[in-house]
């Protein structure tokens, strides 16, 4: 009987100390940062000075938003504070699943958050619905031994496609391999290099000018490009790992998704813009934000944990340990790490090429994010893949483009003009 | 005079060439992924590859084995897992035992409806599933997840148990019966010891569904995940030796359990146990 009360009383108290620690206690759910190593460096490195104690869950986009609808719906919060890329948050804020931050806002303004991604962080409301966290782009890495092969006149640092195709079929002739790599796997990052990269540099245009003339050149001559492209690209998710394994020898992706092999032999490779057309060099900026649930369990704990985050040195260690680059003013050490500095090196010419031209990620979409994405992948499985005419093939997906920007009255971004309404394709 | 020898030892290496054949497609794969898993960073890109387990390396292992949280998820693995061999039986045995022993009206539409437990796929269900264990509070919680598992490893012991069930004679329960026992009596006494190791592997079966499961496992879960959930979902986006180290750790289990269990898988189908 004394056992069985000592036992009770043991859980009660238990019960209440595991109740007092989960008061303090932030949930910081996370679609960013979710391979192994990287969150246990948030984990053991990133959150260590957060003011009180941090608990970081990862997830991937899908459970991140049955997640949080759930939550919602229930009208009963375990989490405190989100982390996503900007397209996954978007569709929270029609689901309610997103509180304003607005008194954040004259802080990170302080510390140096441009204006132009404080807007973004809008998400079309009045209100800061997230404030930024980190950015990333993406850039080209190529292995040094293929440096040889570059065509006469070709200066890495500024390739144009044409270039490019010149460069992949050199390789080809000498040494029989199809060396150029695109992460078109199924959880690759393709869809992003269209609409940032590709279109852009041949068109000036994303959604205006989809089926364009100067884009119907452009799927012929990625077409003939892709005849030099290693054709294993279609089960590429991450290009560092065929860059490690030598399987291709140049590719394109997202800098975290070339992270591993650049830090692995930093001397073996080096790191340059996405190539030119017509139009210029397009490329994309990609920014993570912070928000905190409605009715979260811990406000002010979510608060400061984003507070902890936007510190320069914080934001320099996120550089440092995982390639993710500040959104504040922050100065870069020069002892980065060998790999590290790759990136850093790749971005900052990529930024600062004179014939830059930003493209912004999808804004105002919402939910049909995924279904704008779609519209180019299959363009481009049906065109490059499957060899469909050109004109007949952008004509269809046109008019199926056409009706996502009525149904979400999105108006253009750039690098299209902005305008009244939703956007066009003309 | 030859013909006799000569056809018996072609029958023995048909034989024994099948079963190498079989050894091989299991274990090659496995062995493959346990060289992964000890290779190394730089092992797993290294090709040619050799085939020889040398220059193996803890490293990939040991960083697995100490990233926050992995213990406490297995050990949740293991609780939730338990959980539902628990639940699958108290409920798949009476049920299998009825289906064995009663002829009822609706019988074999039950039979059918019990195989429907699976056929809803468990992404659809995933939002109105979790809002309603928030609701009830079951959400994030080793319970509320092994009832799920509970859901999916039910047909499978229901039938599997009405078919041990049907494979014991009704005329040892019936002489009991004669001897005095209650019904109650004589399924303890006489029906259940004949049917446990089967019930056993029944349970193990559940163990491993459970286990292997993560869909449920991650959305039904924040902190509490089970180690399939809390590895799963960060694998596929993992350095490669990484995961070779997690796929590792994840099949080492299921081949222990297995392993261990082997006899009493022959059981399960009735045969055994006459």
């Amino acid at each position: 009987m004394t056992g069985l009360k000592r036992l009770l009383a043991a859980a009660a108290v238990s019960g209440a100390a595991l109740t007092g620690a989960m008061a303090q206690e932030t949930i910081f759910l996370s679609t960013q940062l979710r391979p192994v190593e990287e969150a246990t460096k948030v984990r053991q490195i990133i959150l260590k000075g957060a003011p009180g104690p941090v608990t970081f869950v990862v997830e991937e986009p899908s459970p991140f938003q049955t997640r949080m609808d759930a939550e919602t719906q229930a009208g009963k919060r375990t989490i405190s504070m989100v982390g996503a890329l900007h397209g996954e948050l978007a569709p929270l804020v029609a689901s309610k699943g997103l509180e304003p931050v607005d008194g954040l806002v004259a802080k990170a303004t302080a510390l140096g958050v441009p204006d132009a991604m404080m807007a973004l962080g809008k998400l079309g409301t009045n209100s800061q619905m997230y404030i930024p966290w980190m950015q990333a782009t993406y850039i080209m890495a190529a292995r040094k031994e293929a440096l040889q092969y570059l065509p006469a006149g070709a200066d890495v640092n500024s390739l144009t496609y044409a270039q490019l195709k010149d460069w992949a079929k050199a390789i080809q002739d000498k040494t029989g391999k199809r060396a150029l790599g695109f992460p078109a796997g199924p959880k690759g990052l393709l869809a992003r290099f269209f609409q940032g990269y590709l279109y852009p540099s041949y068109t000036g245009g994303v959604v205006a000018t989809f089926k364009s003339a100067e884009a119907e050149a452009m799927w012929g001559a990625f077409k003939d490009l892709w005849a030099h492209v290693n054709p294993n690209s279609a089960s590429y998710d991450f290009m560092q790992e065929p860059l490690m394994a030598g399987e291709v020898m140049i590719a394109f992706d997202h800098v975290a998704r070339l992270k591993d092999a650049l830090v692995a032999a930093p001397n073996d490779y080096v790191t340059f813009p996405a190539p030119s057309a017509g139009k210029g060099r397009g490329f994309m900026p990609v920014v993570a934000g912070l928000g905190v649930a409605p009715n979260a369990p811990n406000k002010a704990g979510a608060m400061a944990t984003i507070e902890h985050l936007l510190k320069p040195e914080t934001q320099i260690a996120m550089a440092r340990e995982l390639g993710f680059f500040p959104v504040v003013k922050a100065d870069l050490p020069a002892d980065l790490p060998g790999g590290i500095k790759l990136l850093v090196e790749g971005v900052a010419k990529t930024q600062g090429a004179k014939d830059a031209l930003v493209s912004l990620l999808p804004v105002g979409l919402g939910a049909k994010g995924g279904e704008f994405n779609k519209v180019y992948v299959d363009t481009f499985q049906a065109i490059v893949l499957r060899g469909a005419p050109i004109r007949a093939t952008l004509d269809a997906q046109a008019a199926t483009l056409q009706t996502i920007m009525n149904e979400t009255k999105a108006p253009c971004w750039a690098p299209d003009k902005p305008g009244d309404g939703a956007c066009k394709v003309n | 005079m030859t013909g006799a020898p000569v056809s018996r030892r072609l029958r023995g290496l048909v034989f024994w060439s099948g079963i190498a054949m079989l050894c091989v497609w299991v274990l090659a794969p496995i062995y493959l992924i346990a060289l992964g898993a000890f290779g190394g960073r730089a092992g797993v890109f290294r090709w040619p590859k050799s085939l020889m387990p040398w220059d193996t390396t803890l490293a990939a292992m040991q960083a697995f084995l100490a990233v926050d949280g992995v213990w406490a998820a297995a050990l949740n693995g293991a609780l939730v897992a338990g959980l539902t061999m628990l639940f699958s039986l108290l409920l798949g045995a009476p049920a299998g035992y009825a289906l064995a022993r009663y002829a009822f009206a609706g019988q074999s539409a039950f039979r059918m409806l019990v195989v429907l437990t699976r056929a809803f796929p468990l992404a659809i269900l995933a939002l109105p599933l979790t809002v309603t264990f928030i609701r009830v509070g079951l959400y994030d919680t080793a319970v509320g997840v092994a009832l799920v598992h509970t859901a999916l490893a039910l047909p499978f012991a229901a039938l599997v148990s009405s078919s041990l069930f049907m494979g014991i004679p009704r005329e040892l329960e019936e002489a009991a019966w004669v001897f005095g026992c209650t019904g109650f009596q004589a399924f303890r006494k006489i029906v259940l010891p004949l049917a446990l190791p089967g019930l056993a592997a029944a349970a193990i079966f559940a163990f491993v569904i459970s286990w292997n499961e993560v869909f449920a496992a991650s959305v039904l879960t924040v902190r509490n995940k089970t180690l399939t959930a809390y590895l799963l979902t960060v694998l596929a986006e993992s350095p490669l030796h990484f995961r070779f180290a997690g796929g590792f750790l994840l099949i080492l289990p299921s081949v222990v359990f297995m392993f261990a269990v082997r006899k009493y898988l022959f059981a399960m189908w009735g045969v055994a146990n006459r």
